[in-house]
C-alpha cells in the first residue's frame, strides 16, 4: 500500500499538470494551439480525454438568442465584398466555418 | 461558407492525412494567400454556396470560435438561432439542418 501512494501520487499530480497544461493550449490562439500540438506525441490525445476538454475549452461567449457579430468579408471571386447583416429581415443565414486543411 | 485559417497547415499541426489527401498547404501570411487557398479549397471540394474570406487579424473566427470548423444559423433577425459545438467533433449539419427546417420549411422553399 505505501509503495503504491509512493508511486501514485507523483504519477498523479503530473498527470494533473499536464491534463492543465492542454486545456491551457486549447484556451490559446488556434495558431499557437497548433503549434504546440504539432510537437507533442500522438499519444496524448489517447492519454487525455481530448474531446470533451476541447468543446469546454472552445465553447466560445456567443450564445444562442445573441445578435450575430457583424462582418464584412471579400467573397473568393472578388466580385463583391458581403455584409452578414445586409440579411436582416430577408432570410436566415447559414455560416459553415472552415478551411481545406 | 466563411474561410478561416488553416486547421492543419504544413507549417504548424500537420495530420496524416494531410499527405494522404494531398492537402499540403502553408498557413497563409498575406490575404492573397489565404484568398488562394480558398478559390482551390472552392474548386476542388465543387463548393457552390458562396464563400467569403476571413480578414488576415481572423476577425470573424475571433468572433465566433469557429477553428477549425463550426456551424451557426444567424436567423432573419441578425441573431444566432444555431451553434454547433467546437469542431471537429461538434460540427453537425443534422442538427444543423433540422434547426433550417424549423426556420425555413422546405414546404415554403
Amino acid at each position: 500500500m505505501r509503495t503504491f501512494i509512493k508511486y501514485a501520487i507523483p504519477v498523479l499530480v503530473v498527470y494533473i499538470v499536464l491534463l492543465s497544461g492542454l486545456f491551457v493550449a486549447m484556451l490559446q490562439p488556434p495558431e499557437v494551439f497548433g503549434r504546440i500540438m504539432s510537437k507533442l506525441p500522438t499519444v496524448a490525445y489517447f492519454l487525455f480525454p481530448f474531446e470533451p476538454m476541447w468543446l469546454a475549452a472552445r465553447r466560445g461567449r456567443l450564445k444562442v438568442g445573441e445578435p450575430a457579430p457583424d462582418f464584412s468579408l471579400k467573397r473568393t471571386d472578388g466580385s463583391q465584398v458581403v455584409r452578414l447583416s445586409s440579411f436582416r429581415g430577408q432570410k436566415p443565414v447559414v455560416l459553415i466555418f472552415g478551411s481545406h486543411t | 461558407m466563411v474561410y478561416i485559417e488553416e486547421a492543419h497547415p504544413t507549417d504548424g499541426w500537420e495530420m496524416p492525412s494531410n499527405f494522404k489527401e494531398g492537402v499540403l498547404i502553408a498557413s497563409a501570411k498575406t490575404f492573397l494567400q489565404r484568398d488562394e487557398a480558398a478559390k482551390s479549397c472552392v474548386v476542388k471540394l465543387g463548393i457552390h454556396i458562396p464563400a467569403v474570406v476571413d480578414d488576415m487579424q481572423d476577425s470573424t473566427e475571433r468572433a465566433y470560435t469557429a477553428w477549425p470548423d463550426r456551424l451557426y444559423i444567424v436567423d432573419r433577425e441578425g441573431r444566432v438561432a444555431f451553434k454547433s459545438k467546437a469542431g471537429p467533433f461538434g460540427f453537425d449539419p443534422k442538427a444543423m439542418a433540422a434547426r433550417l427546417e424549423s426556420l425555413v420549411p422546405s414546404s415554403t422553399r
